[in-house]
């Protein structure tokens, strides 16, 4: 009986029988047909209505719907008569996605995706139906009428698209897949109108992800910054400034919310009743924690390498972002915003690569006014894209037009440390970018009253200090630096001031004398010379690795360090090598030491303490991508001008124990409904005026008035008034 | 491996001079390059070093150098016998891009006079910095051929972006003596360059151009 019934309604209720046939195929073969059969009817009244342009009646289009689905559903089961089917949902939502109803291109797009998931047709096939649709819907090619629900639609394409490439990436990359991908945006970028912006937008998204981290991505990108449309050309800029960052904090929010409570779980274990169920739940957390646990954070040789670092090929790329989007007449096109994200990229592409852009710095030159709107943008722009490998002349100009415009007597404060500040920001990467009267005349602000002006000029005091400290007046060369200069001279050594041409590279190893001298003496001392086959000077190393297993990250343990390497040697009594005794020239020591035997972990800590008891420890090398942060040029100030934000968070301190400003009477504590008294009270006055006892009031004699104010006060008084 | 000693880096040296010279020998002078791999460094976050070091002896004494001078230095450096291009020289490139990448395809290694190298941006634009062949600047009161020398035996240790780097810091008609000295002065010189010196170094290779790889560490 219940069979029958079910045969009956089958043909109508499309979900029970999507159940059934999942079930059992090949016994509802028959249904599936009919169904299979109405839906191609369907179609086709759709495809004709379309060409008609006739809206279709919303029971045949939720007849539709819901068959799509159906078939979609169930395609697997019956791949050979649905053969076709992906084919006719992907012609139909392509050619005919402007006519057909709205419910239905979703359906359609949403079908498609779950054909994906079951793996009947493949991920490029739906890749190259959704991008189509991505273009046809995004705003600028708008003329669809307003019924088009153009941005669900978007929203839908857009989401597929990522969580697509996301799902195809998990484990091990999907190369072909992300190749086709980036082919098709390279081919939007290509194109004339600007459909680009889809393009980066969809690259930046996944780099964010990171499940995009190729150099073919990053090329995408660079299309994007050389396109001719504004928008396109901004979105790239700021991929190359931003993206990274972003990455970088998607990544550790997701590491953040990853942990599992083991504490928690084996509580729970202990306190309720013990299952299987719970016992396998512990097992699999312990195994997630320890595998968590047991790989490095970033697996060794995945290296995260910025945009910037991934370019094929940085100098042309600078080059034609140069002459085609700053220098030329289409830099009027840009806004001030967009032009200052441009003069960042470059100036960071130049200054990570040392790249010869010879260019940008007289293109700088108009900009350098303190009137200029973002001024200290700018100025940290030109900061970047300085370092040694420009010609000091072309800086020197740079150099020589700011200290005009912003360090002069005339200006507030903070422009000259703002001025200060940016030009010790370039002497630091192009030290020869000054000549001597200019440094010497700027470092005279050392003596301001402004306290950000005279950091600066400190700063940059300190700075020639180590660089070239000849070039500083005399009086503030500063004891070390003044000593060597004198030692040099008296050793008939050229100072050495730093040459256009001449890297900045360590050479030989610093303080390699001292140590030289330290193992002479010991070796009087003791008679025989420390090997470097002892056990105990390699030990250093290990301790040093065991504690590093711990703690998984660098730890400076250089006070351990020393103290290790006394124990080992703590018979002979350790004096400082005094400055008296025979010099050794670092060369001759270099030679002499470092080719006769390895230098062990133990040499290595004595170097660092007797470097440190010199004081010629010193900084060197340069850091990796350096950027120069704009704020921070201005130096502190003492009455800053507050951002929104902050004076909004000020407004809510002070506000703070106070209750909102609102009536009182929603805010009571119980929720009651007024007393009568109340409601005498408060009701209006004109309704009150001619009722006899407020009237009576007025014509109450003078002693009944005595009265009743007599009785007032005293009750008044009672009160405690 | 723990640690390394100069008797290892010694029979290992023997090891490379023994193949190249006895077992097979090639006709050419083959390099001893020292290959090095370095471990627990992120080349992304840790600065990148660089160190330039003199060897002792010129461990590729075929390398070609080309002087970038004003008259006074291209006199000098034929008289020397090393390949000289002027200004006009420079100039007649024209700033052609494939002139220029053929010019530093053609040289290992530039030097050019003091008063010229400024210039030499200009000039050449960005063609020869890219190829990491900016030259070497030299003054009219240094003896040139000793600056050629210089040039010539100046090894170079960069990181770039992959954790392992190589230098020829011999070559096999060195005698086994010298080849250990340089070795040692080279090792010795890149751990100090590391920033937890021996911590950092994975492994050390020493291996002749056609030779089979020693490792030393």
């Amino acid at each position: 009986m219940v069979r029958q019934s079910r045969a009956a309604i089958l043909p109508t209720n499309v979900i029970l029988l999507q159940n059934l046939v999942k079930r059992d195929p090949l016994s509802y073969r028959e249904e599936f047909l009919q169904q299979y059969s109405h839906y191609e009817s369907l179609r086709d009244i759709f495809m004709l209505k379309a060409l008609e342009a006739q809206t279709t009646g919303d029971t045949n289009t939720k007849q539709f719907v819901e068959l799509v689905g159906f078939v979609s559903q169930v395609c697997s089961c019956y791949p050979e008569e649905t053969a076709n089917f992906p084919n006719e949902l992907k012609q139909l939502i392509l050619d005919y996605h402007r006519s057909l109803p709205f419910e239905v291109r979703e359906k359609i797009v949403s079908s498609l995706t779950m054909l994906r998931n079951k793996g009947v047709i493949s991920a490029e096939t739906l890749i190259q139906t959704m991008f189509p649709l991505l273009v046809a819907y995004s705003s600028q090619s708008n003329s669809l009428g307003h019924n088009s629900h153009a941005k669900e639609i978007r929203k839908l394409v857009y989401s597929t698209i990522i969580s697509l490439l996301k799902s195809c990436n998990i484990g091990s990359k999907n190369q072909k897949l992300n190749k086709s991908t980036q082919a098709i945006c390279f081919n939007l970028l290509d194109q004339p109108d600007s459909q680009g912006v889809w393009a980066a937008r969809l690259t930046r998204e996944l780099w964010r992800r990171g499940i995009w981290d190729d150099s073919r991505a990053v090329e995408i990108m660079t299309q994007a910054a050389l396109n001719d449309d504004v928008k396109i050309a901004y979105s790239g800029a700021l991929f190359f400034l931003g993206a990274d960052k972003e990455r970088e904090e998607n990544f550790e929010e997701k590491s953040d919310d990853e942990d599992v409570d083991m504490e928690g779980l084996k509580h729970k274990m202990q306190i309720n009743k013990k299952s299987g169920k719970r016992g396998k739940k512990l097992e699999a957390a312990l195994k997630s924690v320890k595998k968590k646990s047991a790989a490095p954070k970033t697996p060794q040789g995945y290296l995260n390498f910025s945009a910037i670092h991934l370019l094929r090929d940085p100098q042309g790329f600078a080059d034609k972002l140069f002459s085609k989007q700053l220098s030329s007449k289409n830099n009027n096109k840009f806004n001030l915003d967009q032009k200052i994200a441009l003069m960042q990229l470059l100036s960071r592409l130049i200054g990570t690569h040392k790249l010869t852009v010879l260019g940008i710095y007289s293109y700088f030159l108009k900009y350098l006014t303190p009137k200029q709107r973002d001024v200290t943008k700018i100025l940290a722009a030109a900061a970047q894209s300085s370092h040694d490998m420009v010609p000091p002349e072309t800086i020197a100009d740079l150099v020589r037009k700011i200290a005009d415009e912003f360090v002069s007597d005339g200006v507030a404060s903070e422009v000259a440390a703002a001025g200060l500040n940016t030009i010790r920001e370039i002497c630091s990467r192009a030290p020869l970018a000054i000549d001597e009267t200019l440094l010497q005349d700027l470092t005279e602000y050392k003596g301001s009253k402004a306290k950000g002006v005279s950091m600066a000029a400190k700063g940059l005091v300190a700075l020639y200090r180590e660089v070239a400290p000849d070039m500083l007046k005399r009086k503030d060369r500063g004891k070390v630096a003044s000593m060597e200069l004198q030692e040099s001279a008296r050793e008939g050594r050229v100072s050495k001031r730093p040459q256009f041409g001449v890297e900045n590279t360590t050479q030989g190893i610093a303080g390699i004398e001292l140590l030289a001298q330290w193992k002479k003496k010991q070796q009087d001392a003791d008679g025989q010379d420390v090997d470097e086959n002892d056990d105990q000077n390699w030990e250093v190393e290990e301790e040093d690795n065991e504690e590093e297993d711990i703690e998984g990250e660098w730890v400076t343990v250089e006070s351990d360090k020393e103290y290790d390497v006394d124990m080992s040697d703590s018979d002979d009594e350790k004096e400082k090598p005094k400055e008296e005794e025979e010099k050794i020239d670092p060369e001759t020591a270099f030679r002499d030491l470092a080719s006769s035997r390895v230098l062990t972990p133990a040499d290595f800590a004595k170097l660092q303490e007797l470097k440190t008891e010199q004081g010629v420890a010193r900084l060197m090398g340069v850091r990796n991508e350096e950027t120069v942060d704009s704020d921070r040029l201005v130096g502190p100030l003492k009455h800053r001008k507050a951002t929104k934000d902050e004076r909004i968070a000020s407004i809510m301190e002070g506000r703070e124990g106070r209750e909102k400003f609102a009536s009182r009477k929603s805010k009571r504590d119980e929720q009651r409904s007024t007393t009568n008294r109340e409601k005498e009270r408060k009701k209006n006055f004109v309704m009150m005026i001619h009722k006899r006892s407020v009237k009576g009031k007025q014509k109450m004699s003078l002693r009944d008035r005595q009265k009743v104010l007599r009785q007032h006060i005293t009750k008044q008084k009672k009160k405690g008034h | 491996m723990s640690k390394i000693s100069s008797t290892q880096i010694r029979d290992n040296v023997k090891e490379v001079l023994k193949f190249s010279n006895e077992t097979k020998k090639r006709n050419f002078l083959e390099t001893v390059e020292l290959q090095v791999g370095l471990k627990n460094y992120d080349p992304q976050r840790d600065k990148r070093f660089s160190g330039t070091l003199k060897l002792p002896q010129c461990p590729r004494p075929n390398l070609s150098i080309c002087i970038f001078g004003d008259a006074f230095d291209v006199d000098r450096a034929k008289s020397v016998g090393v390949d000289a291009m002027s200004v006009d020289d420079l100039k007649k490139l024209n700033k052609n891009k494939k002139l220029i990448k053929k010019l530093a395809k053609k040289y290992s290694a530039f030097v050019a006079s003091e008063v010229l190298i400024k210039q030499v941006p200009r000039l050449l634009g960005p063609q020869l910095s890219k190829a990491g062949k900016f030259p070497t600047p030299v003054s009219h009161n240094e003896d040139l051929y000793a600056k050629v020398t210089d040039v010539k035996s100046t090894i170079r240790f960069q990181l770039k972006k992959v954790l392992c780097l190589a230098v020829a810091v011999g070559n096999i008609e060195m005698d086994e003596d010298t080849l250990v000295n340089q070795i040692l002065m080279s090792v010795n010189f890149l751990v100090s360059l590391l920033k937890k010196n021996w911590q950092n170094v994975g492994s050390l290779v020493i291996k002749s151009t056609m030779g089979p790889p020693f490792r030393l560490y």
